[in-house]
Parts: structure tokens; C-alpha cells; sequence
């Protein structure tokens, strides 16, 4: 009978020898999950509060550290990727750690670049607030505050959605992220650090030691931490620049053609080329998504306007009278294998329930939730603006050539990140996801479209958090030996010790060659 | 002759397909923690009798956890012992995912007492 695992009033061991995702499309053998807890009777969110969460963590990592066994720390579970699993290793469950602090002046460095509305807005969040609830807590009255983008979804973690890169489509800004200036990081069972970047310093060195933080001010480990899919050690808190809240104008064209006057808005993004923006402004948010079992495509564009007093948010999911069900794209995604030629008719018959009606809401009622489902299908590469139109044409070409596949293109602009290995790599970069039902199909199609990517020349990165074709090979073409070599050394750096490091390696990143 | 075959294949689609169904609950802000958790669930003698009795508990959830979503799922075989026992048995398949405690109280940090 071997020992069992120890545990805290806030640190409970569950026996599991499967984990799932969110999407059930992946599922790992693991030794089971460790499951952590806020403190009793839900406290403020104290220092000693935070810090006896990182105890718990650190006796996590310890038991991980003696036992031989990997540890991965998971929040909502939403990747579609294998990159935040611990193979036969232990899973740290984070989604009820929730504890946010607003930051006071007194906690600020006077180094401290931002003005006087960035200092206003920041914010401390505990691993596991959901995105949604960050949505709700910054635009309440008593704050006023907005995050500058998120994904399409609410419902993952803070630190899953932005180790992972998850990114939105917000002109002019860059992913999640790029909203975080402090990263609080824990490394083993005896050291946590707080990281900031040089070039931007945020808190007092007091605050750190509040949190019994190292305090580290370096470009380089910062860069490389804050984009690492659990590979640094366990995030336990994130420090947001946030934004004056505000209200956007939403708006869906659908269908519209995939003619030159889209194919100009894409390769400028210049709204005037488009009859369907022209005069309307510059938009906050762009969205396309091109269907390619058609000549159709579909517009999402959304316009910053002021806050209105007189806007109460309701982020509440509503029942409508129909709709796909839970399971639906499994049961579709295996009429599809049966039958491929089906899935361009499908696809035509689904822009019949695209909601058309023009919307105007928050940051966080606009990317609120959604409905669950599962056998939801992802891969998603990027690719420098410039090559946008070579390569959206040639993913249609390829799905004419192997397809038809269950997939649509969804075309999203987001600019550079500092962080290393950071997906959106390129000053303006061009994000095709591939979104649809996973099945086989769309499997081959992710490996196919990296192969026919390189074939034609075309430098790309792909969304660590989704079904990617990434090797050691094409990690270095995708970030140059440099970014990625300056990753692994500041792995090193913040891990000397190897036994540390062999707990946060994974199949993930041995596969890409970034563990050891 | 092809007409046939079609309602052939239709009918014989019915069998395994007619007996699956899903029901979802989920509460409007979902704060889904951790893993959902599986569990059968029978009712008896047209629902004169419960098993587990008084129902699924949800006992993973821990202290101050409500539930985010619950989902009753009836496979072909559970709909077949459904049918052929005429209601008196009838399983499902009960999934049911906690929900994590509401975010706590915003902090404020006095960093004047802390050393620099």
C-alpha cells in the first residue's frame, strides 16, 4: 500500500487515473489530481490568505518532486492541446483559487511607467479567477475597468488562457498576455519569485515581500515565463493592466462574398476598401471567417463606443428555442467520416443560424458565455499580415484538394508580443483559426496545412493551447534560434536544479524540444 | 427498390439512435471547478423507487460548492432496458460538474508595515 498522498484543510488529494479537457477531445493518463481550496468561509484576499496557497502549492510540487512525477498545474481544462497535462503525473487543480487584490497607490513603484489611469488599473488575480469573472469584477461601477481583449470564450482561467496565448482580434493589441506586467511565479518547494519586466516595473519591492516573493526585474525571464504553458513552474497570481470600460457596437454581416473588396480589407485592413464598413469608423474588433466549401464569408465587426451610465451588463447565458446539442458535433463529426460530402451542404445550412442582429454590450457581455460543447475542433496558425491573402488562399485550395473538411477559417488581427515563444510573433499578425468539429478529418487537415505552409514558404507559428503540427524543427523556424534557445536558458536559469525541471517536463514539451 | 433500402436503413438507424437522449442544466454564470464527475443513476417502478436513494449526491463537491451544470444522458442500452422492461426499470447516466465558491472579497494590500 504505498504512502498516501498528504494533504492540507485546503490541499485535497482525489484518486483519478484519466484527465479530460474541457472539449472532450483529449484525454491522459494521470496519478491523479490535486485539488486546491480557498481558505474556509471565502476571506478577503490577504497576503497570509495568498500565502498559505502557496504553501499548498509548494507541498504539491514537493510530493510531486520526491514520488518521480510530473506536475501540471490546470484551471478550466480548456486547452485543446496536451500542453497543460502532467502524463501520469499529477494535476493541480486551480479553479477555486480566486483571490484579487486591487492595487493602491502605496503598492506602486514610483518607476512605475504607466499614467495615471494605468495606475488606477491594476489588478492582482489569483490563478484561478475565470475570465468571466475578471469581466465582471472590472466593470462593475465600483471599478470601472475593462480588460483591452480576451479570447472568443469566458470560461477558461486567467493563467490557462494566457499560458497558452489565447488572443482575441482587437486592432492595434496584442493577446491576454500582453495585459500582464507581474507574474507571480513558483518554482519548486522553496523558491517563488515575482517577475516584472525592467522596462516596465510595477510594484514596490514590499509588495513582493508581502507575497515572500524573490522580486526579479529581467526582460528575459519575464518573456520567456509568461508564455510557457506550465512549463516555468506553477503561476500562481498574475498582475493586469486593465482599461477604462467601455462599450462596443457589434455588428455581423453574414454572408457576404469572398470578392477583392474582402480580399482588400484583409490584406489592409483599411475599412474603407469594404462597402460594408466604409464610413463606419475604425473598428476595436475584426473578425472574417471564411467559409471554404463556399464562396461566402462572414464579418464581425465591433466599434468602441463611451460608457453609458444607463448600461446595466447582463451576463447571464439565456435558453433559446433551438439549438445544436451537447453532443451534437460528435454525433455530426461521425456522419461527416462516414460521408464527406455532406459537410459543404452542412456548412451552407449553418450560416442560416448565424445571429445577424446588431448588438451592443461590454468587453465581457460580448465574449460571455456560451453554450457547452463538446468534440469542439481547433487547430490555429499565424502568419506576418503580409501573407495573409497566400495564405487563406491556400488553405481553400487544400481543403479542395483532401477535403472537403468540417472546418471554417475565422481571420483574426492581433499585434506583437515581447514574450518569446508568444504565437502572435509578428508585428501585425494574421491568425487563421481553423475552427469546427474534431474528427479525423480536421486532424489530417492541421497536420496537411503546416506541411503545405512550409512547402510554399510561408513562416508561421501555431496557437499553443490548440491541435498544433509542432516540432523542434518548426518551433525554430517559427521564433529563430535565439528566441527559442533564450527560453530554454532562462528555463535553466529560474530551474537550475534538473530534478526541478523534470517535474514541469512533459510529453508536450520533450516532443518539441524544450524540456530537460 | 431504393425507396425501400432508405426506409430500411432509416428504421434500422432508429433502433440504436431512438433510445439516446441528453438533458442539460447549467446555471446562467458557470463557474465550473475541476472535473465533471459521472455517476448511474436508476429510477424503478416508474419512479416509485430511486437508485442511489435520495438521488446523485454530488459528494466531490467541496464546502460552499453549488453546482454548475448537471447532465442526464440515456444510451441505446439504457433506453432498451427502458423499453423492454416497460418503464419499470430505467437508467441514466447522471454528469454533474461543481462549482467553484464566489470570488471572495476585492484585497487591499498595505505594503506601508512591509520592509523594503
Amino acid at each position: 500500500m504505498p504512502d498516501p498522498f498528504p494533504e492540507t484543510i485546503t490541499l485535497k488529494w482525489r484518486d483519478k487515473t484519466e484527465w479530460e479537457n474541457w472539449h472532450h477531445t483529449i484525454r491522459e493518463p494521470i496519478e491523479g489530481i490535486y485539488e486546491l481550496h480557498y481558505p474556509p468561509d471565502n476571506p478577503q484576499t490577504t497576503p497570509a490568505v495568498l500565502n498559505s496557497c502557496t504553501q499548498d502549492i509548494q507541498l504539491a510540487i514537493k510530493t510531486a518532486k520526491a514520488r518521480g512525477l510530473t506536475l501540471r498545474a490546470a484551471g478550466s481544462a480548456w486547452s485543446l492541446s496536451t500542453a497543460g497535462i502532467a502524463d501520469s503525473g499529477i494535476m493541480l487543480d486551480t479553479s477555486r483559487l480566486k483571490g484579487r487584490v486591487k492595487l493602491n497607490d502605496g503598492n506602486i513603484d514610483p518607476a512605475y511607467p504607466g499614467d495615471d489611469s494605468d495606475r488606477r488599473g491594476l489588478f492582482l488575480f489569483q490563478c484561478g479567477n475565470l475570465i468571466a469573472e475578471i469581466n465582471k469584477l472590472l466593470e462593475s461601477d465600483a471599478h470601472r475597468r475593462a480588460m483591452r481583449t480576451t479570447g472568443a470564450a469566458n470560461g477558461q482561467t486567467i493563467v490557462g488562457a494566457s499560458a497558452t496565448g489565447t488572443h482575441g482580434s482587437v486592432i492595434g493589441r496584442g493577446a491576454i498576455h500582453d495585459q500582464i506586467v507581474g507574474l507571480h511565479l513558483i518554482v519548486n518547494e522553496h523558491r517563488h519569485v515575482w517577475l516584472e519586466r525592467v522596462s516596465r516595473p510595477v510594484v514596490k519591492p514590499a509588495f513582493a515581500a508581502l507575497l515572500g516573493a524573490e522580486l526579479i526585474r529581467s526582460e528575459a525571464l519575464f518573456n520567456a515565463a509568461v508564455m510557457s504553458f506550465g512549463s516555468f513552474g506553477v503561476i500562481h497570481n498574475v498582475l493586469l493592466e486593465t482599461r477604462p470600460r467601455f462599450l462596443l457596437d457589434a455588428e455581423t454581416y453574414a454572408p457576404v462574398a469572398f470578392d477583392q473588396d474582402l480580399r482588400d480589407l484583409i490584406a489592409t485592413l483599411d475599412p474603407s476598401t469594404h462597402p460594408k464598413l466604409k464610413g463606419k469608423g475604425d473598428p476595436y474588433f475584426l473578425q472574417i471567417v471564411v467559409n471554404p466549401h463556399s464562396a461566402d464569408a462572414m464579418i464581425n465587426v465591433m466599434y468602441e463606443r463611451g460608457w453609458r451610465t444607463s448600461h446595466i451588463p447582463d451576463y447571464r447565458m439565456k435558453a433559446g428555442k433551438i439549438g445544436p446539442g451537447y453532443d451534437s458535433l460528435s454525433v455530426v463529426g461521425k456522419i461527416f467520416e462516414a460521408n464527406k460530402q455532406i459537410i459543404p451542404p452542412f456548412f451552407k445550412l449553418m450560416e442560416m443560424f448565424i445571429d445577424k442582429k446588431p448588438r451592443t454590450g461590454s468587453w465581457g457581455e460580448l465574449f460571455g458565455y456560451k453554450a457547452p460543447q463538446t468534440k469542439v475542433g481547433s487547430g490555429t496558425v499565424a502568419v506576418a499580415h503580409e501573407d495573409a491573402l497566400k495564405t487563406i488562399d491556400l488553405l481553400i485550395d487544400l481543403n479542395k484538394e483532401i477535403g472537403p473538411v468540417p472546418l471554417v477559417f475565422g481571420l483574426r488581427f492581433v499585434d506583437r508580443s515581447d514574450a518569446l515563444l508568444a504565437f502572435n510573433r509578428f508585428d501585425r499578425t494574421m491568425v487563421v483559426s481553423m475552427d469546427g468539429i474534431a474528427n479525423g478529418q480536421a486532424e489530417t487537415f492541421f497536420r496537411v496545412s503546416a506541411e503545405r505552409m512550409e512547402q510554399a514558404g510561408i513562416r508561421y507559428t501555431q496557437h499553443w493551447g490548440k491541435t498544433n503540427a509542432y516540432t523542434p524543427d518548426r518551433i525554430r523556424a517559427a521564433y529563430g534560434h535565439g528566441r527559442v534557445d533564450s527560453w530554454i536558458a532562462a528555463r535553466h536559469q529560474l530551474m537550475p536544479d534538473p530534478a526541478d525541471r523534470a517535474v514541469f517536463d512533459n510529453v508536450y514539451i520533450r516532443e518539441r524540444g524544450l524540456a530537460g | 427498390m431504393r425507396r425501400d433500402l432508405t426506409l430500411a436503413l432509416l428504421c434500422a438507424a432508429s433502433v440504436p439512435l431512438g433510445g439516446c437522449a441528453s438533458y442539460l442544466v447549467v446555471a446562467p454564470e458557470p463557474r465550473y471547478a475541476g472535473q465533471p464527475h459521472e455517476e448511474g443513476a436508476n429510477s424503478m417502478l416508474w419512479s416509485a423507487v430511486t437508485a442511489p436513494y435520495p438521488g446523485v449526491v454530488a459528494e466531490p463537491c467541496g464546502d460552499g460548492e453549488q453546482l454548475a451544470m448537471v447532465r442526464i444522458n440515456r444510451n441505446f442500452g439504457q433506453g432498451l432496458v427502458t423499453v423492454l422492461t416497460l418503464g419499470l426499470v430505467s437508467p441514466v447516466t447522471v454528469t454533474y460538474h461543481c462549482a467553484s465558491p464566489a470570488p471572495p472579497p476585492l484585497g487591499d494590500f498595505d505594503t506601508g508595515s512591509a520592509a523594503e
